[in-house]
């Protein structure tokens, strides 16, 4: 099962007396897992450590069993993306991919067919021969998710991936994570824009001052957090009576109505109780609902309740 | 939590040899280098002297073509000796000096500039192989221009001599490859070293000059003031030319020709204390690159 997870157990590093991460101990499964943390969090060393760049102080890192210790064997297996723009000077986005494959070890056809497979997936053949420093942010950002890919590793490693991407291309990368998770690769984003690590991720890291806060699908962390009042939306035709019938209940703690008079904001404590009385009110009194859904388990709720800010992890 | 099943198909194909990798480096660095024209036109006109001294080979040993031109007895005006070959290494080696201190500084820093470590080192790629790869660049560029010439104008000269001067004057073929060799080390860790520290380039080209002209002055006030010999243990290029004298078995008036690799008369430092310093040196370098060239820059 292990050779499946990239795994931390109890890692901690430091750089000299400052603290990187501390008694990190995680389990990543294949799929897309996002890192989401304010600046110094200790993303990029999660990142630095699980790629062998740099080595834990403290603790055990295995990355589909493979410890760091093997960069042979574990640099075949991970790709990195990382968060700098990151050329050597004077190359061409082919001689740039071409000659990292080479590093692998593979044979010139080989390289020649992937660079052209990976120019093509980032929709960069065009530009393939002319230089990198010539190229956009945007595709600058692009070469460097082909680059991560060229060698079809098992752990994708992206250090804010979506940087500079304009909202198309953005998407296009983001369907790119999807496939990629899809095919049981375990991509690994660290994002600073929420609502989109809500969107793509199957689980959450959330970091803060070099701990790990919380770790999972978002939901099942939002329900953890129990010391914040869960917000539901609920519309229906008569908000008021179900405010009214709420009021009653001692776990709810606030009720909204919407100045459209059709929906119904509430915080509960009890969440699985509110539900059950929704259920009653709709057979006792045919309240017509037309829907009813959770307003704050996303990243960026969780992210508030949690490390705290404005809604953004920059 | 969503279950993916593992459906791509990794490379298993074969693998190049792992010792070769670092050749990966070098493989853009020269076209890279031939789009500047000056270190094109430079790298040309370093052959001249080569050419030259062909040429002196070659009228050494066709008095006709002198008799053609009118000219008698110049075959004997200029000896091929361990004068004539350890000239020839030195000017070649001053020349390398000046290539070095325009490429070497552009090798590391920009890598470190643009974070581009981490790229090579992601990768089944060590810290030594990525800089064997950025050795290789000045290497065999500073070969092309010392020791292969240098071992080309002896064949030329073994092979209108004949077999036999060739087997008497081996000292001064492996005279030519191994010290053309100590001076390439020596001059390529130091540039990356430079440049691995200092990431504007002409200062850290500046720099390679000053470590050479710089403390040769100041260990030839050592000498004066003191009345001392030992100041040359700060004149790299002194320390290589009493290394030279050893390998070529000559005398210190052997290296008059040797422009700045010159050793006074009587002022020749022990072999063993030039190695300890030439070595010295080269650790240092060494140390200066390990803490460098990392995978991620830490900053505290």
């Amino acid at each position: 099962m292990s050779e499946s997870l990239v795994t931390f157990n109890n890692v901690s590093r430091f750089y000299g007396e400052v603290l990187g991460i501390n008694k990190v101990s995680l389990t990543i499964p294949p799929g897309i897992t996002s890192l989401v943390g304010p600046n110094g969090s200790g993303k990029t060393t999660l990142m630095n450590l699980m790629t062998g760049l740099i080595r834990p102080t403290e603790g055990e890192i295995r990355v589909l069993g493979i410890a760091p210790d093997h960069p042979e064997k574990l640099c075949r297996l991970v790709g990195y993306c990382a968060q700098y723009d990151a050329f050597p000077k004077g190359l061409t986005g082919y001689q740039f991919i071409y000659s990292y494959l080479r590093v692998f070890g593979m044979g010139h056809a080989e390289c020649d067919q992937r660079t052209v497979a990976a120019l093509q997936m980032v929709g960069l053949s065009e530009a393939a021969h002319r230089t990198v420093a010539a190229y956009s942010k945007g595709m600058r950002q692009r070469i460097k998710l082909a680059q991560a890919m060229a060698h079809d590793p098992q752990v994708v490693v992206l250090d804010e991936p979506l940087n500079g991407l304009d909202p198309l291309a953005r998407s296009e990368a983001i369907a790119l994570f999807r496939q990629w998770g899809e095919k049981g690769r375990h991509v690994i984003v660290s994002s600073h824009i929420l609502h989109e690590v809500d969107q793509i991720s199957d689980q959450v890291i959330l970091l803060s001052q070099g701990y790990v806060v919380a770790e999972g699908q978002i939901q099942d962390v939002r329900s953890e957090v129990k010391d914040q009042p869960m917000q539901i939306l609920v519309r229906c035709d008569r908000p008021g009576m179900l405010a009214a019938r709420l009021f009653q209940q001692d776990h709810v703690v606030e009720a909204k109505i919407h100045a459209d008079g059709k929906g119904l904001l509430l915080r509960t404590k009890d969440a699985d109780s509110f539900y059950l009385l929704l259920n009653r009110v709709i057979l006792d009194s045919g309240l017509e609902v037309e829907s009813v859904a959770p307003a704050d388990d996303d990243v960026n709720s969780v992210y508030q309740y949690l490390i705290g800010g404005e809604g953004s992890a920059a | 939590m969503a279950v993916y099943k593992k459906t791509y198909r990794p490379y298993e194909g074969g693998l190049t040899s792992s010792w070769t990798r670092f050749l990966t480096i070098p493989r853009y660095a020269f076209e890279d280098l031939h789009r500047s024209r000056f270190l094109t036109l430079f790298f040309i006109a370093s052959f001249l002297y080569p050419l030259i001294c062909a040429l002196i080979i070659y009228v050494q040993h066709n008095v006709s073509a002198l008799g053609l031109v009118g000219v008698q007895g110049a075959n004997r005006l200029i000896s091929i000796n361990v004068t004539f070959f350890m000239s020839v290494l030195g000017w070649q080696s001053m020349l390398a000096l000046f290539l070095a201190a325009f490429i070497g500084p552009g090798q590391v820093s920009p890598d470190l500039a643009n974070n581009a470590l981490s790229l090579y080192l992601a990768r089944p790629f060590s810290r030594v192989e990525y800089v064997l790869g950025k050795l290789s660049v000045l290497v065999i560029l500073m070969s092309l221009m010392t020791w292969v010439p240098g071992l080309l104008l002896f064949g030329l000269e073994g092979y209108l001599e004949g077999f036999g001067w060739m087997q008497d004057n081996a000292r001064l073929a492996f005279g030519l490859f191994a010290g053309a060799w100590i001076w390439i080390a020596v001059l390529a860790l130091l540039a990356l070293a430079l440049s691995a520290w200092v990431k504007w380039k002409p200062v850290a080209g500046a720099l390679m000059f000053g470590v050479f002209f710089v403390a040769a002055g100041f260990g030839e006030a050592v000498n004066g003031v003191e009345r001392t010999k030992w100041g040359h243990l700060l004149n790299i290029s002194n320390l290589v030319g009493s290394i030279w004298l050893r390998l070529f078995e000559g005398d210190a008036h052997t290296t008059n020709g040797a422009v700045f690799f010159r050793v006074a008369q009587g002022e020749e430092l022990p072999p063993w204390c030039c190695w300890t310093a030439l070595a010295a040196l080269c650790l240092v370098c060494l140390y200066m690159l390990a803490r460098k060239i990392r995978g991620v820059e830490v900053v505290r």
